[in-house]
């Protein structure tokens, strides 16, 4: 419970009344758009009077919104279906919206090619403009295909009103836009895949087993099936569809835009828009409402998809970050490894400036493959070395051009011509490829991996070291957080790597620093007590770090005893900054990994922190304005420090088992500069946390990982890269070093223009990183991408990759949170979104009428998703200082696969699960976030990727808690649940689930129970991201919202 | 004269009853008269010379004092008025009435304390009834870990035997060191736990006890805690309630076995040694952290510091040399030169661990083997201010250091008596001024009447505090007259002077103790009285004294030449009190209370505490250490030592420390105090190699091999620190022992007119002869 209620507790202050009042009013300002007459907009409508949107503002929206979608074509026909909202709301709220709108759509005619654009995949929208290039081609297929698409994007036209009627807007569009040739645009190769049932498609590649380096995460092995949750619905549709005939995907896609073809579009290829464009106007008539069921939201995808990354020369457009899919490695990186937030990179800065989108890069060097992918080629050079650029040092990749016979290569990157070496030399293929391209995992791979030569070596590669350090002060030990952590520690120690180089050392400190030799040819260890924690030190030079296969009884004997050995302690006191120091120097020599297990605020010696949370509260005059400087670190000691270490290459990770204020803003510093995390238990509970420090720690250091990492993004001339941000430290601009860099990490670069490209190059991005496994061996992994380079603006809105984009957004969010407060960072997150959109309103919808809200396709999401991230923990106004200093220090390295379901949940019903017959997938399908998916007899899990929420409603069968919770009153069941498994198939299945989730989020989530009626049922409730709540939107009234600002910056 | 030199333990204690001797026994009365006497009005004192010697058993009462300021303790020169029931006290003639409980007393009940024969009387010092037992004393061992394996070795055996004789209830902690300090946590039975100190930081007494947990507890309760039961053995992790020190000073009952785990586990320092580099050692850190631990003892507490040093100290607040080994450890020339970076900072650092240890009452021992310098000369405050025991050799498996260290826990009749908290007191007639003292002991900086103007030593104070001392220990006493006008008027003149020691001090055996010595010497009036003078001279205390004076200013004083300045001395003394026409070389004779004295300063001239260059700064450091604390005869041993002769002809007698004295067929026994050689002339040394001493028909000439070899043991057995002990033949290279010491009566030079079978020596300095001639010439001259 430890969540603060206060602000869900009025559920819903101000209730949208009625219809009524203030909805009367927004009809009235939409009615100037297309809204049709209809009245009210759902009831959810209403803004409260008083709230965020001014009166005024809301008419505009609400109908827009809805109308985003629409906006394309949506024929009015939608109208009718405005009773979605107005009426029954209530009654069936959820339905997943995308079934009722296809319907319609599916049914159509192939005519509708145009809209096809809308809804399918993104793409197709655009492709007309340029007709020339082959991408243009491949939209069609979307529409076609597709039962799935995504609702509104069929339905359209009509704001919200969801056409289910047959009726479909089709016709209405005129733009034939895509026209662009047939040939296969970049999609097409995702098409292809989509026609294929989940089940089947997998099987080609099934052949080929997981790499073997990435161990299980939890349970079970990472499965099969991968989620297919959100967004990756959007993205899937358009092959699902229609390909029914060709799996080939090559094939496939020509015969697709034939279909279209009739558009000829070129003609209108100046209006990108076209989708929309005509319509809009004609649309403005409708009148309709905005129903709430129809509003875009992310769509479960269950089918795998084999991806391509590269097909017939072209790079193609990768699936959602959160679908499920197997990557054939064709020459561009896995989207996994590295993706961009567009897939075709703007040809100017103007361009990326006009359109509001962010360029970067999200780069994930070490992301777990699906188990179906090839593993990464080894490549070994010898003494020699990897071939690079001797220019600008690039590593060859598929891209580079051989000339001459191939006697000269010419660099992707840098244009610059090198002379092959003797002992590289190959002759040319008449297609001008070298003769062994395809026998050369280096000329063939967009990843591969050289083994370094002594060039890269400026030290013996080190030991895999692992230095645990535990807090034992008195706090510590009698909340029973040091007896987890020695549990845990002494459990995950059969998970070190394997091998005489895989090296442990422990200490454990109150307020003074205790070490432990461990090499002894007696049984007793020693305890050597370094007790100056103002000025540490090392109290050996060896022996406090030995092989672990030395050691291991007598370590795992220690820390049987370390809780009883220091049952009495009374030192409440602890030393976190100068254990680490000291720890620190134990280490040097090698560098390594340092896991903290602190418990308390630090208090003494190096680096204390003080307990400024509650100086703040109780110097209320310093108001909101200063709250944020809590979330800054302290000082600037930690962050000294934390360079230091990650020059020696120690990596810290810190795992908070806490029951108080930490000053998560101070401590993260560390791990955030050297490349580790902060795992937060709060409040650390002994019965419950002790499995997830567990499995934290042992997927810590078991997960792929690398040591004494030195990471560079490089990209063709034409571009620079701005930065580098994620959990490093940065010594020299072009470089970050990396103690450790693991599968969970990600990095995102930034990147601006120093030049211009030309519409039909390339531009291309290697990450190089140079690294030492875990056995020791020096090696660089170099991922590659090249992306097409367009001048076009509706390109970049086809092309853009809204989970990167929005995982770009929340990490900008996050870096904001301790420099401004919540509400400025709010502000500049929707006025992000409101940019992008109105840019694409501007330059690419411009024909539609002022009324309408429209959504690039690809982006369509990006309201509910920016919505989703105002309302997110870091952001909130009313959160504990250190959650929000733990979100933030979470998003600083989060993957783009995480980054969406951390601020926007995935909900799933757990009472009704026997009922389900889902053959797909192990998880059902989600819930919509909002409240009306809630029923009282029912039981919901609510999941982040962090921690898990059960809601029970207050009128649920007992039989049904019975079986989940083995009792059929949940009055003594603590708040932080210990999910046991029974002996029936309810219990089975949702452990089934939840085991499942934790393999999927690699991380195992905190399970905590919430009841209605009770404050843990209100922070729930706070969670359903498109509930109208204090002081925030609902998801309508927030599309009203940004429709209205885009309007008044149109004007 | 030296050849008694083992009287120490003997009843028959040349240093008489009292165990004082001074320089002068007859005093001029003016400060002119004083001065032209040359030889400094000084007092040698051994305030707790062997208790079974004095007259009276300890008197279980307190002593009666005179009122202040004078506060002498009453003593027999006091006239008494038996009817009166008052005392007169003799240094200042106050009169105070006996307390009630002295009611009884009259000329036939007379109390112990006012008997003649009591000059010197012990008191024995009851606490209030109920108050705790006495504080058992605390040893403190700091061993030096970077040293070879072997060494280390001898050092365990040494500590096995050293923790085997400690009394049960004595408390015993334990440091060792290298790079770094580990103080070991005796009473933590879970596993061995150490607390870590780093070798490079000085820090002070209050942080280490923070560090340690033990600021603020553990003094008050100190002693009681140690009785707590040892029940649950309340396991350290918490200081803040298991108060403190004891968890690092244990009852040796307790913790012998952890002890002896300890001390089996204990491995040389694991830091490694680059190359060209010495070892990291920081003995600065580890006697801080010693010290500062101790600091949570209650002061007064009898503890001591027991350092076994096993080589320099290279890092860290007293460092004397760095760790590139291509630096030397300093020289006499470098000090001389100022070319010794480190010696000021290292002394400045002893000098305030010094302090601090004298504040809290406790004491420094060294025991120092290694064949290079650890730094003695530095440490040498701190060992002598506290009263620190400190022996010098070049092994931990040399007998020197082995013997040594096993005597100080030894009881019984070898017991060294170790005594601690020990405070000097002197009282003394009007006219008379103390100027300082030279010995192990810190002045209390407690000004009064007394204090002279000129300091000598440790002055400026009428107290002054001995951490430890023993039966040996001893202090030279500088006094000054100075006779106000009034009392130098004739006709009121007292005639004699009286001199009152009192010391207080804790015995071995835990209770205080109060030890009262009240001396009478007379006055001497006018110029003209030289006889008397000349009759009072002990020219055996004159030549210690001055020996420990010139030490002192070669010390302090920057270009003095000590040879020069014995000189004069030499030749004012003699012009003054000789017999002489003048400018009449040969008519000059001296009185035989002098006649030795020209001799003494030959010698001394001579020796290692003016000829400073033929040692090292730490051995200097160490003679003149030893030099200042030993009784007189044991310091006349060092500045001439004894030669006796072994033969068939005759018996065992002393002979000239002359190279004369070297022949074939005689056995040399010599005792220079830090060695005794046995030097066996050419012709025995082929005997004994041919092993004529085993054959039955040869056995006087076994014994006489054995009997110098006894006579040695005799000699060894009843010294602190063990000499060390050198059997050489003649021509041998040991001979050189020998030889270093002898009168260069025939040398090179004189080499002509050597008898078969004698030695000579390789020198250029004049002999004795030579010396006394010019010595007669100056003398005389006008």
């Amino acid at each position: 419970m430890s969540r603060p209620p206060p602000s869900f507790t009025p559920q819903n202050p101000t209730p949208a009344p009625n219809p009524g009042g203030p909805a009367s009013s927004f009809p009235a300002s939409f009615s100037n758009l297309q809204i049709s007459g209809a009245p009210p907009p759902f009831a959810s409508a209403g803004p409260p009077a008083g709230n965020g949107p001014a009166p005024p503002s809301i008419r505009g929206p609400q109908a827009p919104v809805p109308g985003a979608r629409p906006f394309a074509g949506s024929p009015s026909p939608p109208v009718q279906q405005s009773p979605p909202f107005g009426g029954p709301p209530a009654v069936q709220p959820l339905q997943p919206p995308q079934r009722p709108p296809f319907h319609g759509p599916l049914s159509g005619p192939p005519a509708q090619a145009q809209r096809a654009p809308f809804r399918g995949p993104p793409a197709a929208s655009q492709p007309p403009p340029f007709a020339g290039p082959p991408a243009a081609v491949s939209q069609p297929p979307p529409f076609v295909a597709t039962p799935q698409l995504p609702p509104y994007s069929a339905a359209q036209p009509q704001l919200f009103g969801g056409p289910p009627g047959g009726a479909v807007p089709l016709p209405t569009y005129s733009m034939p836009p895509f026209g662009g040739p047939p040939q296969q645009g970049p999609y097409g190769g995702p098409p292809q895949f989509g026609g294929q049932r989940p089940g089947s498609q997998p099987p080609s590649f099934g052949a080929h087993t997981a790499p073997a380096s990435q161990p299980p995460p939890f349970m079970g092995v990472p499965g099969a099936s991968a989620p297919a949750f959100g967004p990756p619905g959007w993205q899937g549709q358009p092959q699902p569809g229609v390909l029914p005939g060709g799996l080939q995907p090559s094939m496939r896609m020509p015969v697709m835009p034939g279909g279209m073809q009739p558009i000829a579009g070129q003609g209108i290829p100046s209006t990108p828009t076209m989708p929309y464009s005509p319509h809009a106007g004609a649309q403005v008539s409708t009148p309709s409402k905005i129903d709430p069921n129809q509003i875009p939201r992310p769509i479960a995808e269950t089918s795998v998809v084999i991806f391509e990354t590269r097909q017939g020369g072209q790079a193609a457009v990768p699936p959602a970050a959160s679908s499920e899919f197997i990557v054939k490695d064709t020459g561009n990186c896995s989207p996994r490894l590295m993706r961009c937030t567009m897939n075709q990179i703007p040809c100017t800065g103007d361009l990326v400036t006009t359109s509001g989108m962010p360029l970067a890069l999200m780069v994930q060097p070490f992301a777990l493959p699906h188990p179906s992918e090839e593993p990464i080629q080894l490549v070994d050079f010898g003494e020699m070395g990897p071939i690079r650029c001797s220019r600008c040092k690039a590593y060859i990749n598929p891209f580079m051009r051989f000339v001459d016979q191939g006697k000269n290569f010419i660099c992707n990157l840098c244009g610059f011509s090198n002379d092959t070496p003797r002992e590289y030399l190959c002759n040319l293929g008449p297609d001008g490829r070298r003769r062994d391209a395809d026998d050369r995992p280096e000329l063939c791979r967009g990843t591969v991996e050289f083994i370094a030569s002594k060039e890269f070596l400026v030290r013996e590669p080190m030991p895999a070291v692992y230095f645990f350090l535990v807090d034992v002060s008195m706090n510590a030990v009698h909340t029973g957080a040091t007896a987890a952590a020695c549990s845990a520690i002494s459990q995950a120690l059969s998970d070190l790597p394997e091998g005489p180089r895989t090296m442990v050392g422990i200490a454990t400190f109150d307020s003074a620093i205790h070490f432990y030799s461990l090499k002894r040819a007696q049984q007793q260890p020693l305890m050597l007590i370094v007790p100056d924690i103002q000025d540490v030190y090392t109290p050996l030079q060896m022996d406090l770090i030995l092989p672990v296969s030395e050691c291991r009884d007598s370590l795992e004997q220690l820390l049987e005893s370390i809780p009883s050995m220091f049952e009495n302690n009374r030192v409440a006191d602890s030393a976190f900054g100068a254990a680490m120091k000291a720890s620190f120097l134990a280490m040097k020599p090698t560098g390594g990994k340092l896991l903290v297990f602190q418990s308390v605020l630090p208090s003494v010696g190096t680096g204390s922190l003080s307990a400024r949370e509650a100086e703040g509260r109780s110097n209320i005059s310093t108001g909101d304005k200063e709250a944020h400087k809590l979330l800054q670190p302290v000082d600037k000691t930690l962050k000294t420090m934390a360079l230091e270490f990650a020059e020696y290459q120690v990596c810290v990770d810190v795992f908070l088992t806490t029951q108080s204020y930490t000053d998560i803003a101070s401590i993260s510093v560390v791990p955030s500069t050297t490349g580790g995390r902060v795992y937060y238990y709060f409040p650390f509970s002994a019965l419950s946390d002790p499995a997830k420090l567990f499995n934290d720690l042992r997927w810590n250091i078991s997960r792929p990982q690398g040591f004494e990492a030195v990471m560079r993004v490089r990209c063709s001339q034409g571009l620079q890269v701005q930065d580098y941000s994620g959990n490093f430290c940065k010594r020299v601009p072009t470089d970050i070093d990396l103690p450790a860099i693991d599968s969970d990490k990600a990095i995102m670069v930034t990147f601006k223009h120093d030049d211009k490209f030309q519409e039909n190059s390339e531009c291309a991005f290697q990450c190089a990183l140079l690294y030492t496994t875990v056995y020791g061996q020096r090696r660089i992994r170099v991922i590659n991408i090249s992306l097409p380079c367009t001048s076009m603006l509706s390109n970049l809105f086809r092309y853009a990759d809204l989970e990167t984009q929005f995982t770009y957004i929340v990490k900008q969010a996050a870096s904001g949170i301790p420099t401004s407060s919540p509400s400025q960072v709010r502000d500049q997150v929707t006025s992000t979104c409101i940019n992008i959109l109105q840019s694409y309103r501007k330059y690419c919808a411009s024909v539609s009428s002022s009324g309408q809200l429209i959504l690039p396709e690809a982006l369509k999401l990006l309201p509910l998703y920016t919505l989703a991230l105002i309302k997110s923990i870091g952001l909130r106004n009313d959160g504990r200082i250190d959650d929000r200093s733990y979100w933030v220090s979470i998003v600083s390295s989060i993957s783009v696969f995480l980054a969406v379901p951390l601020v926007f949940p995935r909900m799933i019903a757990l009472h009704d699960l026997m009922s389900r017959d889902d053959e797909d997938s192990l998880i059902p399908n989600h819930l919509t976030l909002n409240s009306e998916n809630i029923q009282d007899d029912g039981i919901y899990l609510l999941e982040n990727g962090e921690d898990g929420f059960i809601y029970v409603g207050n009128a649920v069968n007992s039989a049904t808690l019975e079986q989940i919770f083995g009792s059929s009153s949940l009055a003594g069941v603590p708040n932080q649940l210990v999910l046991e498994q029974f002996d029936n198939e309810l219990s089975r299945k949702v452990n089934e689930i939840v085991n499942e989730i934790r393999r999927q989020r690699c991380s195992y989530l905190r399970l905590r129970l919430c009841q209605k009626g009770d404050p843990s049922g209100d922070f729930f409730r706070s969670l359903l991201v498109e509930d109208k709540a204090p002081g925030g939107l609902s998801y309508v009234e927030f599309l009203v919202h940004v429709h209205r600002q885009i309007q008044s910056k149109m004007t | 004269m030296a050849a008694d030199r083992s009287a120490a333990s003997t009843p028959a204690d040349p240093d008489g009853p009292d165990a004082v001797r001074l320089t002068w026994n007859a005093w001029p009365r003016s400060k002119v008269e004083a001065s032209r006497c040359v030889v400094p009005l000084a007092a040698s004192i051994c305030p707790v010379r062997s208790p079974e010697s004095l007259a009276s058993p300890p008197l279980p009462y307190p002593p009666l004092r005179c009122k202040p300021p004078c506060s002498a303790l009453i003593n027999p020169f006091a006239r008494v008025d038996y009817a009166a029931k008052i005392w007169i006290c003799p240094l200042c003639f106050s009169r105070n009435h006996f307390p009630p409980h002295y009611a009884g007393i009259s000329e036939n009940n007379v109390p112990a304390e006012l008997f003649a024969q009591c000059s010197t009387v012990e008191y024995l010092v009851a606490g209030a009834p109920g108050s705790p037992a006495p504080p058992p004393p605390v040893f403190l061992f700091v061993i030096d870990t970077c040293i070879i394996e072997e060494e280390l070795e001898y050092v365990k055996l040494s500590m096995r035997k050293a923790v085997a004789l400690l009394p049960e209830h004595a408390l015993v902690g334990l440091v060792t060191f290298g790079t770094q300090v580990h103080l070991h946590e005796l009473g933590f039975s879970d596993l061995s736990k150490i607390y870590v100190f780093r070798g490079t930081k000085d820090i002070s007494k209050e942080q280490i006890l923070d560090q340690l947990g033990l600021s603020g507890v553990g003094r008050p309760g100190f002693p009681k805690m140690t009785q707590q039961p040892g029940g649950q053995q309340v396991n350290g992790m918490h200081p803040s309630t298991t108060a403190g020190v004891n968890r690092f000073l244990l009852p040796v009952s307790e913790c012998e076995c952890t002890l002896s785990t300890l001390l089996d586990e204990l491995q040389p320092d694991q830091w490694p040694v680059e190359a060209g580099n010495r070892a990291i050692r920081c003995t600065g850190v580890a006697l801080s952290v010693a010290a500062g631990l101790l600091g949570a003892c209650m002061p007064g507490t009898g503890a001591r510091i027991i350092a076994l040093l096993g080589g320099p100290c290279t890092e860290g607040p007293g460092v004397i040399v760095s760790k590139d080994l291509s630096e030397p450890v300093r020289s006499h020339k470098d000090l001389d030169k100022d070319a010794a970076p480190h010696f000021q900072k290292a002394v400045k650092f002893y000098d305030g661990l010094a302090k601090q240890l004298v504040s809290q009452g406790h004491v420094l021992d060294v025991f120092a083997s290694a064949l290079d310098q650890v730094g003695l000369a530095e440490m040498k405050l701190a060992i002598e201010r506290t009263g620190g025991l400190v022996v010098l050799s070049e092994s931990f498996g040399h007998s020197v250091f082995k013997d040594s260290f096993k005597r100080i826990f030894e009881g019984g009749e070898h017991s060294l008596g170790l005594s601690f908290n020990g405070t000097l007191e002197i009282n003394c007639s009007k006219d008379i001024k103390v100027q300082g003292v030279i010995g192990p002991c810190t002045s209390l900086e407690k000004k009064g009447a007394l204090c002279a103007d000129t300091v000598v030593g440790q002055g400026n104070s009428t107290a002054w505090k001995m951490c430890g001392l023993d039966r040996n220990t001893s202090f030279t006493v500088f006094f000054d007259v100075s006779p106000s006008e009034r009392t130098s008027q004739p006709g009121h003149q007292n005639p004699d002077l009286y001199i009152q020691f009192v010391t207080s001090y804790q015995h071995p055996e835990g209770q205080m103790r109060i030890r009262v010595t009240t001396i009478s010497r007379k006055w001497v009036d006018g110029s003209t009285n030289t006889e008397e003078l000349v009759e009072g001279f002990d020219q055996e205390t004159a030549a210690v004294v001055l020996a420990r004076y010139i030490s002192l200013k070669m010390e302090l004083e920057e270009e003095f030449d000590a040879t020069r300045w014995l000189d004069r001395s030499l030749i004012r003394l003699c012009s003054r009190f000789g017999d002489y026409r003048k400018d009449d070389p040969s008519s000059f004779s001296l009185h035989s209370n002098f006649s030795l004295f020209p001799q003494f300063m030959f010698n001394l001239r001579r020796s290692q505490f003016v000829q400073v260059f033929n040692n090292s700064p730490d051995e200097t450091a160490y003679f003149r250490m030893l030099l200042n604390r030993e009784s007189i005869t044991n310091s006349v041993a060092m500045i001439q030592p004894s030669l006796i002769s072994f033969s068939f002809d005759t018996p065992p007698s002393p002979v000239f420390l002359d190279v004369a004295s070297i022949a074939p067929d005689r056995i040399l026994l010599l005792d220079a105090y830090f060695s005794v050689v046995i030097f066996h002339g050419m012709t025995i040394a082929q005997w004994r190699n041919m092993c004529y001493q085993n054959q039955p028909e040869h056995q006087q000439f076994a014994q006489l091999l054995q009997a110098p070899q006894e006579e040695a043991q005799v000699i060894i057995n009843g010294r602190f620190p063990v000499p060390r002990l050198v059997v050489c033949d003649q021509h041998g290279s040991q001979a050189r022992f020998l030889l270093a010491k002898l009168n260069p009566s025939a040398t090179y030079n004189s080499a002509h007119d050597v008898p078969a079978g004698s030695d000579i020596i390789f020198t250029d300095d004049v002999s004795f002869q030579v010396f006394c001639e010019h010595l007669q010439r100056l003398a005389v001259q006008s």
